[in-house]
């Protein structure tokens, strides 16, 4: 019996050696040592032996069973690794295949910079307002001291619905509408629609502008260039160059137009800037005191400044787009692009 | 407005170079629009005299010259025939550029060598035309540049000038502002005039009957002009600033009025009926040919200037045809006035009728160069026309200029604009401009007393005077600072985060946001089928539309999404998924302004997925868009929701729509859009369209919601395939399952529709899958069955549902 066994461990050894496949493995621990496997089979016949041959050839069984599942495992990982490695052989992709891609929407670029100003002023402590677009004259003009024949209403050709109710010109009627609601200190911009009655190349009857303003006590000029050239930096990079010069607006004094050096030329001059190496990119100015007698605050005790500034022209000027007119017409082409 | 470098010099001893002074104009808010230089680059363009003319041996229309430079003597090949022996020309010697990137080279012309060339005005940047070569005068100096020589070399630039400056509105006025930057005085051209013996007295007189809308209306008399064309330096003055001479009188008032600012008229004296003037309002409903030959109708406010018998001139805008100055005028009243500015743009605005002089009435005048300009334009007309000036000038001044007195307080000047600028300062900046400036009181180091001159209209109030020291002190002086301001919680509104919730969504599904005009054709409203008593047909309407197909504003976003789509589908787009957040605007009765409605609309066709080589290609349907909606009503925890057949929207189709209802709120509609529809819009695919009103969806939308423990037992599943009558909808099947749910139902689907094969006639199956799961321990058998079979009873008791 004991030659048995040991012939029983040979075979088996060389039969876990041979096997090359899990399968094969698996069919060889089942042949000798599986329930009706031959070493099962063998130990039946101990009941047979004698008492003193029973434990030293139980002993002996143990070990051959014992040595086999060791190699059995043992090859089962060699074996395992080794199929795996086959695997991962022939296993190949065509990476370069497009994925299965998931249709991305997008926002209109007006919309993205709107975004964009919003978290940019909130950073800098401003609220945000809106206000009809369909405006009472007095809010859109009167108030900010443009009263009817003004020749500075000529600067914004209005669309009508009756004599005093307009298609707002620009987003200041919000500053109004604020400020007679809450008393100072006021921070707010106010993004919005606005129309000018006006088409051409460079101009569209609708468009967006961002209105803001901020009044408390012993606000300056030198708080509006602050404020803007952080804004303006955050915007196009803080490389950007930003000038002020003198402008008018009836409802700001001081009155500053608000340069940037040109985004294309660097400043060195070309189409987009008129060869001046500078664009316009905004109007800003100390709010005038006749439209805070409109809205009831005391210029004695508060001053503040007011900005706005055209969002296509921002966009234009930010993603490189070269004709506004684009903005409207909504081909997915140019939509999706942003 | 226009100027010149060289004509601002006249009046200023500046030492800015042409870059400089445009900077420098800019930066003192007289913007320069654009810069234009004549005579750059060209110095070699010297004066030549011709030696030699003789003709090119072998070509006809060709000449070769000797051509005298002062200094050598070259051949030049011309192909002009205007010159001759003796002339003075313009020489573009070798290596000359010419506008136009056009470079003079030593050449052979049909055998002759030739160096350099004989130029035109054209080719010199002259003139738009010209014909044959330019001869010059003949006093010029040989050798030297042509454009120095000529007095052409200069620069013009053309000031974008805000309304607020008028003083600005001449070359004086300019030239005022360019002494405070250069910090040199303004030299003010001076007049000597020779009058006559006849008073003026005798001959005319002129009467204001308005004198609110005429302060002041001076003249003058010149008898004895001949008209003719003006002198070359008059023709060059006027061409420098980019105007065409007309004849000598008439170029003189355009002169003076460039220079000083101030407009003037030349009447022909003879064509006066009595020989006077009468400044008073128009008879309503008559008709006046201004001197541009259109018969202009007249209302009560215009101011007409009158002879004895009727209108001559409409006042401040435009003379009358029946007293302009023609070619046998000889005698000339000359007219320098004031108009009241409200007076002269209400009439020019209904006129349409914008002139050089309306410009600036309108924006106010100087009441003090009336007299200025007058004897100004008097004494250059004797010098280009001839003739002779009566004695004295007629001055009629009802309503003197009464100067302003404004104080400045220094303090405040600098709290205002975060500087520290002394009194010293101040006072320097606003001498510099011509204001009268002195202390108010002797001590007194805060405040300035200012007198204001009447060429300064704008100046009216003390900021006005901070602004101008802001100005001068130059905008990049003051230091920018950050503001100390309270702080205020801020946070945007519910409203403007709820917009933007919706966009992000639509964004996440795939969806391009679109910007539409909120403006259409009203006849939109028939193109959507709109029913005749459908409130969207009562637009608010502009009055002055640009065109009728943006006369009405928006009450729907359908049509602006379907004509996006129509034009997408033109650029060859099939699979589209767009979409806008926009308001519309509904008129309220009783209201000045219309209510905003905020509203989404989406529209998608074609492909459901993206293309691709592993994609089945399947096209959208109505589950697609109603999937979106309603995983955007579940982003707004919106409750009760109910999606009702039929949407009842002329434009969807009927079979293939819904109305979409959270409890008794109607949110909006959902469909196929109709195929007629289509058809009207050229759209050759089906569209799906959400139309929702985002006031009613934020409305309806629900709290945070509460947070669900996490069982931590095993979830079962239990699917059963129920056949019901066709008539029964998935959405009672759902409501009955909602009912009767018990505690331990996790959730429920419905995940199979069949008709067919095996399911009989009128009938169809729903299959529907319960998932089961207990928050305190293992479900049972028992438990699941027991549950789910109060399910079925329900659905078999209800709906007649039985179980397959």
């Amino acid at each position: 019996m004991k030659e048995q066994l040991d012939q029983m461990l040979d075979q088996g050894r060389s039969a876990l050696l041979a096997a090359a496949t899990v399968a094969a493995l698996q069919e060889v621990r089942v042949r000798f040592l599986g329930k009706k496997g031959e070493l099962t089979a063998l130990m039946k016949g101990m009941k047979d032996l004698s008492a003193e041959q029973r434990p030293v050839l139980g002993a002996l069984a143990n070990r051959v069973k014992e040595d086999l599942e060791a190699l059995f495992d043992e090859r089962l990982e060699q074996v395992r690794e080794m199929e795996l490695e086959q695997r991962l052989a022939s296993e190949r992709l065509d990476v370069t295949l497009p994925g299965r891609r998931l249709v991305a929407g997008t926002k209109h670029p007006v919309t993205l910079v709107i975004e964009e100003l919003i978290e940019i002023f909130s950073a800098l402590g401003f609220g945000v307002a809106e206000g009809p677009e369909v405006e009472k004259d007095f809010y859109n003009f009167e108030a900010l001291n443009m009263p009817k024949d003004h020749p500075a209403r000529d600067m914004q050709d209005t669309f009508y619905i009756n004599d005093d109710v307009v298609l707002r010109t620009h987003t200041s009627p919000v500053q109004i509408r604020t400020m007679l609601k809450q008393a100072p200190p006021v921070r707010v911009i106010a993004p919005g629609t606005v129309y000018r009655r006006d088409s051409d190349l460079t101009h569209t009857p609708m468009f967006h502008q961002v209105e803001g303003f901020l009044v408390d006590k012993g606000i300056t000029f030198g708080d509006l260039k602050g404020v803007l050239t952080a804004f303006l930096t955050q915007v196009f990079g803080k490389n950007v160059k930003v000038r002020f010069r003198p402008s008018f607006f009836p409802f700001t004094e001081p009155s500053a137009e608000v340069d940037i050096q040109c985004v294309m030329c660097r400043g060195g001059g070309c189409r987009v800037c008129k060869s001046s190496g500078w664009l316009e990119i905004l109007g800003s100015g100390m709010i005038d005191p006749e439209v805070f007698k409109a809205v009831d605050y005391d210029s004695s005790i508060y001053s503040g400044f007011a900005f706005g500034m055209g969002i296509e022209r921002i966009a234009m000027l930010k993603y490189g787009v070269n004709d506004l007119r684009l903005f409207f017409e909504n081909d997915l082409r140019f939509l999706r692009q942003f | 407005m226009i100027v010149t470098y060289n004509w601002l010099k006249e009046y200023v001893d500046f030492t800015f170079n042409a870059d400089e002074l445009a900077h420098r104009l800019t930066m003192a808010g007289l913007e320069v629009d654009a810069m234009e230089r004549f005579g750059e680059g060209l110095d070699s363009v010297i004066v030549a005299r011709l030696k030699e003319v003789a003709p090119h041996p072998d070509a006809d229309r060709l000449t070769v010259c000797q051509v005298d430079t002062g200094s050598e003597v070259l051949q030049v090949v011309c192909g002009a025939r205007n010159h001759k022996t003796g002339d003075l020309v313009a020489l573009a010697q070798v290596g000359t550029v010419l506008p136009g990137d056009f470079k003079i080279k030593k050449s052979k012309i049909r055998g002759q060598e030739s160096f350099g060339m004989l130029c035109s005005e054209k080719e010199l940047g002259l003139a738009e035309e010209s014909e044959g070569i330019l001869i010059l005068p003949s006093e010029l100096p040989l050798g030297r540049p042509v454009f120095a020589a000529l007095g052409l070399k200069d620069v013009r630039y053309e000031l974008g000038l805000t309304p607020n400056r008028p003083d600005c509105l001449s070359i004086i006025g300019v030239a005022r502002e360019v002494a405070a930057m250069a910090g040199r005085p303004l030299q003010v051209p001076q007049t000597e005039l020779a009058e006559g013996e006849a008073g003026i007295d005798t001959l005319t007189s002129v009467t204001i009957d308005e004198p609110a809308h005429c302060p002041r209306y001076a003249a003058r008399l010149i008898r004895g002009v001949r008209i003719g064309p003006s002198p070359a330096w008059l023709v060059r003055r006027l061409e420098s600033i980019g105007q065409r001479s007309i004849n000598n009188v008439v170029d003189v008032t355009n002169l003076v009025l460039m220079e000083l600012g101030h407009p003037l008229h030349a009447f022909d004296f003879d064509l006066l009926r009595g020989g006077r003037i009468v400044v008073k309002k128009a008879e309503p409903g008559s008709t006046f040919v201004t001197l541009d030959s259109q018969p202009r109708l007249l209302t009560a406010g215009d101011l007409m200037i009158c002879d004895a018998e009727g209108p001559v001139a409409l006042a401040g805008i435009m003379g009358g045809e029946n007293s302009e100055i023609r070619d046998e005028t000889v005698n000339i009243l000359l007219e320098s006035a004031y108009f009241n500015p409200l007076t002269i743009r209400r009439t020019s605005k209904r006129l349409g009728l914008r002139t050089e002089a309306s410009h600036r009435f309108e924006r106010g005048a100087d009441m003090a160069m009336v007299p200025v300009a007058l004897d100004r334009a008097a004494a250059l007309i004797v010098q280009v026309a001839g003739g002779c000036i009566d004695r004295g000038r007629i001055d009629n001044y009802p309503e003197p200029y009464r100067e302003r007195r404004l104080v400045l307080s220094v303090e405040r000047a600098n709290a205002l604009l975060g500087t520290r600028l002394s009194l010293e300062e101040m006072l320097g900046c606003l001498r510099s401009i011509g204001l009268g400036v002195q202390l108010a009181e002797e001590q007194d180091a805060e405040r300035l007393v200012v007198d204001v001159p009447a060429f300064r209209p704008d100046l009216e109030r003390e900021i006005d005077l901070i602004e101008e020291i802001a100005r001068l002190h130059g905008y990049e002086q003051i230091p920018a600072t950050m503001p100390v301001s309270r702080m205020l919680c801020q946070r945007p509104a519910g409203h403007l985060r709820s917009v933007v919730q919706v966009r992000n969504h639509l964004v996440a599904a795939g969806f391009s946001e679109a910007i539409n005009y909120s403006f259409i054709a009203p006849s939109s409203w028939d193109r959507l089928a709109l029913a005749a008593d459908d409130v969207r047909r009562n637009p608010v309407t502009i009055l002055n539309p640009l065109t009728e197909e943006q006369s009405v504003l928006r009450t729907t976003l359908v049509p602006s999404l379907l004509e996006t789509v129509a034009r997408n589908l033109s650029y060859q787009g099939r699979d589209l998924r767009l979409f806008e957040v926009r308001p519309v605007f509904l008129p309220r009765a009783g209201e000045e302004l219309p209510e905003e409605k905020w509203r989404l609309c989406a529209v998608w066709c074609g492909r459901r997925e993206a293309e691709g080589w592993s994609q089945q290609r399947a096209d959208v349907d109505f589950f697609d868009l109603k999937g979106l909606a309603e995983s955007l009503l579940d982003s707004f925890r919106v409750e009760k929701l109910g999606w009702l057949a039929g949407a009842e929207e002329p434009f969807l189709h009927p079979g293939k729509s819904c109305r979409i209802q959270a409890g008794t709120r109607a949110l909006g509609t959902l469909g196929e859009v109709h195929p007629r529809i289509l058809e009207g819009y050229d759209i050759d695919l089906p569209v799906y369209l959400l139309d929702l009103d985002l006031e009613e969806l934020f409305a309806a939308a629900g709290g945070a919601g509460g947070f669900m423990p996490l069982s931590r037992f095993p979830q079962v599943c239990r699917d059963s395939a129920l056949l019901v009558a066709e008539a029964v909808t998935a959405g009672q099947v759902l409501e009955v399952l909602q009912a009767v749910r018990t505690s331990i139902v996790e959730d429920f689907a419905l995940f199979d529709v069949y008709q067919g094969p095996g399911i009989p006639e009128g009938k169809k199956s729903l299959a529907v899958r319960v998932r089961y799961r207990s928050a305190e321990r293992t479900l049972t058998e028992e438990d699941i069955q027991r549950a789910h079979d109060k399910l079925l009873a329900a659905l078999g008791n209800r709906l007649g549902a039985e179980v397959r």
